[in-house]
């Protein structure tokens, strides 16, 4: 496959450390973004998904373990201008298009203040053509430059959110649950546009979501979270077809279809954490049970697994 | 089957600074005994405000019901003075609503919350009340339900607040039971579970029940019948199976095409509905979805188009059923699901007034 943009190791991200309530959001996560590849992150609200894609962009500091962004180590003491550098390449979507865009900007403020940051823009005019420009591509207009956020819908202040992650030319965006709040009409203009600008731009993207129709949709490939442990990837058509956790198998289960006949006689597993049944002292990781599709067990389901699926 | 509830050509208005804000115009339907109707639409389709007017739970003013009926067991609702709705509200009627989070009373125990309901409405005694709270806070799934029932809301957890909220909207066996989004906030598993247990406890008290959603997963899963809302207006109503493989209106086609669907590998682009839905406080001219509808024929920017019915249960809002308007296809992803259905008529009949 095509070259490793990002490579996630050992990531963790406590919180609270040291005192009791400490939470382990994220507890040592392991995995690759492909270049121009979507990978989709799912798992049901604190599974650590939306953690992971914050610690991966430096929003938080890591605790321990390490994010390689082309080689180069995301985390750790850095100059301003070593971080400036890695922020022009990694870019960031929102959950709430509401709260994310401030209501005391004009959109092209909004959008170009990337721009100003990083210098990219000779002149004023400069600047404003390629505020323009960006407005064009994610289907507003150039009308729309000088007005605020509260007098668009939320459809459309989430495109005023794509374009100002564009803004600066990154390689990489972090898309955390970038549709959830829209209605579903609405849904697939978004989704529409971002796999537009995926394909004219060569983006990877790490979409994070919880609605799993829409992820297998968008995706290439998909890990599935629970309790800040990444349980199983593979490429998306596979994990539908075969998914091998016992959680994937319980959520899969779990999402109603828009077919009145599949869904009478739907069958819902749940997913007890008791049937790994495991020993004290065997060893959890992530193994390969067939090309490219991972899952989270001890060397014994390995064997099973392996069994079972490999042809 | 007995009709629970009569909605006649209900209309909802709100005074804005902007004007009059038409969010319901003309809605009519019934339900049944027993029966689960899906609503489903957009935000600002009037799905939620329909429901609250039934309970007169609108502000009012700013809003105000312009018209119509709301027969509940065939009397009148609607010129209800507050006392008397205390008396339907709770008990004849009750309601879930989205958000667990904040619909529950923070200062007050569970089991407190509970007990008003049947202390208010079944003249309980406390100590009645509270064994009662107990059984219930057991029959929605609550572990440990005597420990529970002393807790605040802030101590359960979003599926187990919503079932609390369950148990309050049933501890009066309402006759009609309306939940607005209640699985919106929750997890896909979680949400599984809570659909589960209002199936199952519909099916012990015979309760008819109003969902109202946008998911259409949902909706397959819980609906006996759907309707379909857009702009105020029931665009398209019928049998779950009429609507999810015999769909008429290109509204409804428009949101089952731009739904991925999780069996077919096909990436090709969604068939995104264009555009975003009309101002209330202007509707336009003729079709409202006219504007945003590929399929738009030039009479729907000059008439309101009236309902068609495609069979004894199924009723449409479009112009593409008259006789004289042209054949067209509905987008791929709909023809595929598309099946004959024994009960259709052989041609749409126009409905003359009312139904």
């Amino acid at each position: 496959m095509a070259e490793k943009l990002l490579q996630i190791k050992n990531l963790k991200q406590h919180f609270n450390v040291g005192r009791p309530n400490m939470v382990k959001a994220v507890d040592g996560i392991t995995f690759d973004i492909y270049k121009g590849e979507t990978l989709g992150l799912v798992g049901e609200s604190g599974c650590g998904k939306s953690t992971t894609g914050r610690t991966i962009i430096r929003l938080y500091d890591a605790t321990d373990g390490q994010v390689l962004f082309e080689g180069e180590d995301v985390h750790g003491k850095k100059s301003a201008k070593e971080l400036k550098k890695f922020n022009r390449k990694m870019q960031m979507i929102f959950q709430d298009p509401y709260a994310s865009l401030n209501p005391r900007m004009t959109v092209a403020d909004i959008i170009a203040e990337g721009i100003d940051i990083h210098g990219l823009a000779k002149s004023k005019k400069e600047r404003m053509e390629r505020v323009y420009e960006l407005l064009e591509t994610v289907g507003l207009n150039k009308e729309h430059a000088n007005r605020y956020p509260h007098e668009f819908s939320g459809g459309q202040r989430q495109r005023i959110g794509i374009a100002r992650a564009l803004a600066v030319d990154p390689d990489f965006i972090i898309a955390d649950e970038p549709i959830s709040a829209l209605d579903v009409s609405i849904q697939a203009q978004v989704v529409n546009l971002m796999k537009k600008l995926q394909r004219e731009k060569g983006l990877t993207y790490l979409f994070i979501a919880h609605d799993l129709s829409m992820v297998k949709y968008i995706s290439d490939r998909i890990g599935v979270m629970y309790f800040g442990k990444l349980v199983e990837l593979a490429p998306a058509e596979d994990l539908y077809a075969n998914p091998m956790h016992p959680y994937t198998q319980s959520l899969l289960s779990a999402i109603p279809l828009p077919d009145p006949e599949t869904e009478r006689s739907r069958r819902r597993k749940s997913y007890d954490t008791a049937v790994h049944n495991y020993a004290e002292n065997e060893k959890l990781e992530m193994r390969e049970i067939t090309p490219g599709h991972f899952v989270y067990c001890s060397e014994k389901e390995y064997n099973e697994l392996k069994a079972q699926y490999a042809k | 089957m007995e009709k629970l509830l009569e909605v006649k050509n209900l209309e909802v208005s709100f005074q804005t600074y902007g004007g009059t804000v038409k969010a319901v115009r003309g809605v009519s339907f019934d339900l049944h005994k027993g029966e689960t109707l899906a609503i489903v639409g957009e935000s600002g389709s009037g799905k939620s405000v329909t429901s609250q007017s039934i309970m007169k739970l609108i502000p009012m003013p700013p809003g105000r019901i312009s018209g119509g009926q709301i027969l509940l067991n065939g009397d009148d609702i609607v010129p209800k003075t507050e006392k008397q709705m205390e008396k339907i509200r709770g008990k004849e009627i009750s309601m879930i609503f989205q958000d667990p989070m904040t619909s529950l009373n923070p200062t007050m125990r569970v089991g407190n919350q509970i007990m008003e309901v049947l202390i208010k409405h079944q003249n309980m005694t406390k100590t009645d009340g509270k064994n009662r709270a107990v059984e219930l806070l057991r029959l929605v799934g609550i572990p440990m339900p005597e420990k529970r029932v002393n807790q605040y809301p802030h101590e359960f957890s979003g599926g187990m607040r919503q079932r609390a909220m369950i148990a309050i909207a049933l501890a009066a066996n309402p006759k009609l039971l309306i939940a607005d989004e209640p699985t919106t906030a929750l997890d896909v598993t979680i949400q599984a579970q809570i659909l589960e247990l209002m199936k199952d406890l519909q099916n012990k008290m015979d309760t008819s029940i109003i969902f109202i959603t946008h998911d259409l997963g949902v909706v397959a899963n819980v609906a006996d019948r759907v309707a379909v809302m857009y702009a105020g207006q029931i665009v398209e109503m019928g049998t779950v199976d009429e609507i999810f493989y015999d769909p008429r209106h290109p509204y409804t086609w428009g949101l089952l095409a731009s739904m991925p669907s999780l069996e077919n590998d096909d990436k090709a682009e969604l068939a995104a509905i264009p555009g975003t839905p009309p101002d209330l406080t202007n509707p336009p001219k003729g079709d409202a979805f006219a504007a945003r509808n590929q399929y738009a024929l030039a009479i729907d920017f000059e008439e309101e188009p009236p309902m068609f019915q495609i069979s004894e249960t199924h009723f449409a809002k479009t112009w593409l059923l008259h006789p004289d308007a042209p054949k067209v296809e509905p987008p791929e992803a709909v023809k595929r699901r598309m099946r004959q259905l024994s009960s259709t008529f052989e041609n749409p009949v126009l409905v003359k007034e009312g139904k």
